[in-house]
């Protein structure tokens, strides 16, 4: 990230150098973007007494995608000419969020969400740490409020462990 | 109570009376005792938080239903089970399935608690009794296939039009796409009833929608937002292109042997100098105008055919050395000399 970021310093300074009138503002000049983190991204490190717990999705590094795991989500934007690119990506991740929030610390796996026509199926796996009435009110309320929100009939697929052990794959 | 339990104190049973008065009293003191400690005697801090330790409450698990799988009778309709298309639940499908990649020597994780069961799709809807039945109950909506269209040849034969459009299946909120829109009509020259001059104009008239290769005429349209409009308007351009070919305006009149677009034969002074040739021979020579040239049968002349046609070919084809061959072949039968020796 370092050097990217010195290198769009140091082009925004050449053009700096070459304004003809007075003093340029610095603000305008100097665009940063997030890094790309190409080794590190969603690789885990080994912990010194090896018992970080890891789930099959985190144990495959994402160069294993299509080959030992498969994608979160699944439709057609991601398709060659496909259509409300930005849209799907933008919307997925804010149902993940939603997910996670409102399910607050019983979803065990990666929110998997597959649209088929304008169906939205979001699959999880879920921690049995509430009772089912919670169950079932937090079912209902997240498919209601995600169909308001996406427009589209949204519906919940989730299936139950015990505990979060029973999706770790392996401790590093 | 306590009071009459004082009173007893006389009687024989006196060690007993004396457990019982001291277990009740040392209860009710102790009551008591708890209470004032409430509320008079200073707050203890806990370091060790032993307090909070005793009073967590213990989560009361409800008990978790028996799988599906283990109430399923073997003859039931799996059609039930799976109507529609569903992300995988280990605990309604009774296969014993394993997905994921592991070392070697170990065995795959199981389907309990197995994202990646649950992210690839699934056809457990579509089994072959389920399409069975599905196609059966369709096809109370099917009408038979006509018995004379059974080849290709015959269809083309009766539906000379092709109409070409796409529907287009996504994932989205809408289920429009901006592609279903074109439609394309193909339709072959040949079907088309129309005469040497109509033919000529409506192959400039399509320009190069028209495909010599083929004798296709590909018209395409995606101006109008749906495929209604878009279909209409390819029907209204065919339909404009072939009338329009079949009219004859003043004007085309006028189009001289510059204006072809071929080579032909009729109209040039090779004609001409073949039947000047051929009436000088016969010592018949007059003056003929153009009308009269055009007209004059040519099947008179003993190989003027072939050599019309030999013409004709080396101007539109161009040199090569099969037409020029088939041109000295036709100038030396017309003129009755030997045939050219081959080497």
């Amino acid at each position: 990230m370092n050097t990217s970021v010195a290198k769009l310093a140091q082009i925004s300074f050449r053009s700096i150098n070459f304004t003809v009138q007075g003093t340029p503002v610095l603000a305008s000049e100097l665009h940063t973007s997030a890094p790309l983190c190409r080794v590190v991204s969603g690789k885990y490190r080994i912990t010194k007494k090896r018992d970080k717990p890891l789930t099959y999705e985190m144990a495959n590094p994402p160069h294993y995608i299509a080959h030992r795991k498969s994608w979160n989500s699944w439709n057609t934007s991601s398709l060659k000419d496909g259509l409300r690119r930005s849209e799907t990506a933008v919307e997925d991740e804010f149902i993940r969020r939603f997910m996670t929030g409102t399910w607050h610390g019983l979803v065990c796996s990666e929110v998997i969400i597959k649209r088929q026509f304008n169906h939205i199926r979001v699959a999880a796996i879920m921690r049995r740490a509430v009772s089912p009435t919670k169950m079932y009110f937090l079912l209902g309320y997240t498919e209601e409020l995600l169909a308001n929100w996406l427009q589209c009939p949204v519906t919940l697929e989730l299936q139950t462990v015990d505990s979060f052990k029973d999706v770790v794959f392996k401790y590093i | 109570m306590s009071i009459l339990i004082k009173r007893s104190k006389s009687g024989c049973f006196n060690s007993a009376c004396n457990v019982k008065l001291w277990r009740l009293n040392s209860t009710s003191a102790d009551s008591a005792l708890k209470k004032g400690e409430e509320e008079e005697e200073f707050r203890v801090l806990d370091i060790l938080k032993k307090r909070d330790k005793m009073q967590r409450r213990v989560v009361k698990r409800t008990d978790v239903q028996p799988d599906r799988i283990d109430r399923m009778a073997t003859n039931q309709n799996w059609g039930n089970v799976w109507p529609g298309p569903k992300t995988f639940h280990p605990s309604s499908v009774p296969l014993p399935i394993r997905q994921g990649y592991v070392p070697k020597g170990q065995a795959p994780p199981g389907k309990k608690a197995n994202a990646e069961l649950m992210k690839i799709p699934n056809f457990l809807h579509l089994t072959p009794p389920v399409i069975k039945s599905q196609c059966e109950a369709l096809k109370q909506f099917c009408t038979e296939w006509p018995n004379l269209l059974n080849s290709e040849e015959s269809i083309e034969k009766h539906y000379p039009l092709e109409i070409i459009s796409s529907d287009y299946c996504h994932a989205s909120p809408s289920i429009r796409n901006p592609l279903a829109r074109v439609v394309i009509l193909r339709v072959q020259l040949a079907d088309l009833k129309l005469d040497k001059h109509a033919t000529d104009k409506f192959k400039r008239l399509v320009g190069d929608r028209y495909d010599p290769k083929t004798d296709l005429v590909t018209i395409t349209a995606d101006r109008c937002p749906t495929k209604v409009q878009n279909l209409d308007y390819v029907n209204y351009l065919l339909t404009a292109c072939y009338h329009e070919s079949w009219n004859f305006e003043d004007w085309e009149k006028e189009k001289t042997e510059d204006d072809m677009e071929y080579y032909d034969w009729d109209n040039n002074a090779s004609k001409r100098s073949l039947i000047d040739w051929y009436l000088r021979v016969k010592n018949e020579l007059k003056i003929m105008n153009d009308e009269e040239y055009k007209a004059f049968d040519i099947s008179q002349i003993e190989n003027g055919a072939q050599y019309k046609a030999s013409v004709s070919k080396y101007m539109n084809e161009g040199e090569n050395p099969q037409t020029v061959q088939e041109y000295s072949i036709a100038v030396r039968k017309l003129f009755g000399l030997p045939q050219k020796k081959l080497v």
